[in-house]
């Protein structure tokens, strides 16, 4: 099969772009900036990215959560570390978490496998096989019931501690995960299992765009960068090609693979008729997307942040993922809140990362680059999207104050030059990103496993005979999986006989 | 009672299989291969060194067609016509004493002691006739073990045969 990839951004990769938005020589990662997900998705070996150049560091300290107070929890790769550090909190919320860990880590890899590298079940079919194997009985944290609570009931029931309870709100909060939303307790166990799998991808997240092409390239496909698609021809009901904005026509023998969202998908690409119109009214009215969007700053500077609270624990320098501030979940929910409704949180907590301490070859020598991340609305008030254009710098400023309160180093001095990311940045430079939407669909019960992103295209087919979709809106979700893709190839390999040489078990 | 990997055993383990389909409720329809890798841990006397014992079933419609255990070196795909479907893998105390009724299977597997690759929604949605197969082999057979019964002493860096016989 030969295989053509139509680009409309001027390279490969979508979220996966690492530019010099700063000042020369500094690589920020514009989006996608944590890859939690890469070595346990079956396409890394299969694909022998590593001979391609990709590589991955996992710091020693993934993670911390830095409070008002001056104290400061860490997640760390090592275990009995982070049981230490959360001891310093609660003991008992200590040896909770070690259970927990150790019994999400024991079938993370499993779980991970059959909810995401596979196209999706039902909730009723997988509860139903849950209780035959009688899983509810031989764990103390997974239960059938947590399809309908949320995060923070998961955490009242099994932690003590509101500390250490925000850092694991916190740390589901980074993967997409809102604390408050009913069923995701459901995801939780699963999260923490893979809560010190933090990776960062050497020399800027695009590396891993990189070297997916130069797979394709290597095997005969094409990649046509400044292509964007204007139409997909459709002839009885088949998916005949597209035709770009430039009018060229691209004929497609086999098929045509959509990764972008639904809405350009069914709504500006297929001609008009080419779906039951109760298709297109759902597409139209029933999609859902994640009600929150982030907020970046990327920073040049000239040293790294010094945390106050590195007089409780040193570790915290050397930290990766870092929260600035949330204490308890529900200053977390409260956030939930006014983000919701289209208003800025009240008090400015951003998660701060520095890839430079891991990476240095993303920044000049002597350089690093810095990211600060708040959760914030697509639409602020009456103002919509385009109130950001506006405020962006306002905001950003309040974002690295906040960051200096608890790195008092991190002023004028540190920063060389930075620039704002906003909700509407995303929706401009990714479209598919509708509204912001990083995950490319909500991350909730009701888009969940065969309900994503509607029910009649969960399963990567379309009415259009021959017109997939293998995008971020299809199970499980975004978030550099590789999933979603990696599904729809089976289905298609299923659907058009061909020879599945990676399914090779 | 048979050895423990003896043919006599894998005879009473398929038999013990093939009875246990009969009483499931729905059968599942479809032919699958399934690979077995018992993997040397210094520990249990019946995988030498730093070997693997494998064996390959053939299941159809619930039943298993046939077994074979494959010979040091032997090339799988010599007796697969097409691929194998499940894949498990694990250390060989774990499957000793999955064997012995000692450790239970699925918690094996939730545990990650055992690795499972292969369609995953296949094996939910035939939950019922996998866990028959996991019975048949835990508690369906009386094993005899000639080398030493699980639980074995803890390894040690000198001959794992002498550590078990012990």
């Amino acid at each position: 099969m030969e295989v053509v990839v139509l680009e409309r951004r001027h390279e490969e990769g979508g979220g996966l772009c690492t530019e010099e938005l700063t000042l020369p020589g500094f690589l920020h990662n514009v989006h996608a900036n944590y890859h939690t997900f890469v070595d346990l998705a079956p396409p890394q070996a299969d694909l022998d990215l590593a001979d391609h150049g990709l590589e991955y560091v996992r710091p020693e300290v993934q993670m911390a959560s830095i409070f008002d107070d001056g104290t400061a929890l860490t997640v760390h790769t090592d275990l009995d570390k982070t049981c230490a550090s959360i001891a310093r909190f609660s003991e008992q919320d200590a040896e909770t978490f070690r259970r927990l860990y150790t019994e999400a880590h024991g079938y993370v890899n499993l779980l991970l496998g059959t909810l995401m590298y596979q196209p999706p079940m039902s909730m009723k079919e997988l509860t139903r096989a849950l209780s035959v194997f009688g899983v509810e009985e031989r764990s103390e944290f997974l239960s059938v019931k947590l399809r309908r609570e949320t995060i923070d009931t998961f955490l009242d029931l099994h932690f003590t501690h509101p500390k250490v309870k925000a850092h694991l709100a916190f740390h589901g909060a980074v993967c997409g995960y809102a604390n408050d939303v009913p069923g995701l307790a459901m995801s939780f166990p699963l999260l923490v299992g893979k809560i010190d799998n933090w990776r960062l991808c050497v020399g800027g997240s695009h590396r891993l765009a990189h070297v997916l092409w130069r797979d394709l390239a290597q095997h005969g496909g094409v990649l046509i960068s400044d292509a964007e698609v204007a139409r997909i021809a459709v002839d009885g009901g088949r998916a005949v090609g597209v035709v770009l904005a430039d009018g060229t026509e691209i004929s497609a023998r086999k098929l045509v693979v959509s990764t972008i969202d639904i809405e350009q998908t069914f709504l500006r690409l297929l001609p008009d008729g080419s779906v039951p119109s109760e298709l297109t009214a759902a597409v139209e009215s029933d999609l859902l997307h994640q009600p929150w969007s982030l907020f970046s700053v990327h920073l040049a500077m000239s040293e790294p942040p010094r945390y106050a609270a590195a007089a409780f624990d040193p570790d915290v320098d050397r930290a990766w993922v870092v929260n600035l501030g949330y204490a308890s979940t529900e200053e977390l929910d409260t956030d939930w809140r006014a983000v919701r409704s289209g208003r800025l949180p009240e008090v400015c907590r951003p998660n701060a990362a520095v890839n430079t301490l891991f990476d240095p070859s993303d920044a000049p020598e002597g350089g690093y680059t810095g990211l600060l991340r708040q959760i914030a609305p697509y639409a602020v008030g009456d103002g919509g999207p385009a109130a950001w254009d506006e405020m962006g710098h306002w905001y950003g400023r309040r974002c690295i104050e906040a960051w200096r309160r608890f790195a008092p180093n991190m002023g004028d001095g540190a920063i060389l030059d930075w620039t704002p990311y906003t909700p509407a940045d995303i929706a401009r430079k990714l479209p598919n990103m509708v509204r912001g939407d990083w995950m490319m669909g909500e991350v909730s019960l009701a888009n969940m496993l065969d309900r994503r992103p509607l029910p009649a295209l969960a399963q990567y087919r379309t009415p259009v005979e021959g017109l997939y979709l293998a995008g971020s809106t299809q199970h499980p979700h975004g978030f550099i999986t590789f999933a979603p893709a990696y599904n729809a190839l089976q289905v298609i390999a299923d659907d058009l006989g061909l020879e599945a040489w990676w399914r090779d078990v | 009672m048979p050895d423990i990997y003896s043919t006599e055993w894998y005879d009473a383990v398929r038999a013990a299989i093939n009875a246990g389909v009969t009483r499931l409720r729905t059968i599942p329809e479809g032919r699958f291969v399934v690979a077995v890798e018992i993997a040397a841990d210094g520990r249990s006397p019946y995988v030498d060194g730093e070997g693997e014992r494998r064996f390959l079933m053939e299941i159809e419609d619930g039943s298993c067609l046939w077994y074979r255990e494959l010979d040091p070196g032997e090339d799988e795909k010599a007796h697969v016509a097409g691929r194998v479907d499940y894949r498990f893998r694990g250390p060989a105390t774990v499957f000793d004493e999955i064997a012995a009724g000692l450790i239970d299977p699925i918690d094996a597997a939730l545990r990650g002691a055992i690795t499972v690759r292969g369609d995953m929604r296949l094996l939910l949605r035939h939950a019922e006739h996998v866990k028959s197969l996991l019975e048949a082999y835990t508690n369906a057979v009386s094993t005899t073990w000639p080398l030493g019964r699980p639980p074995y002493a803890a390894a040690t860096s000198g001959s794992e045969g002498a550590v078990a016989r012990a």
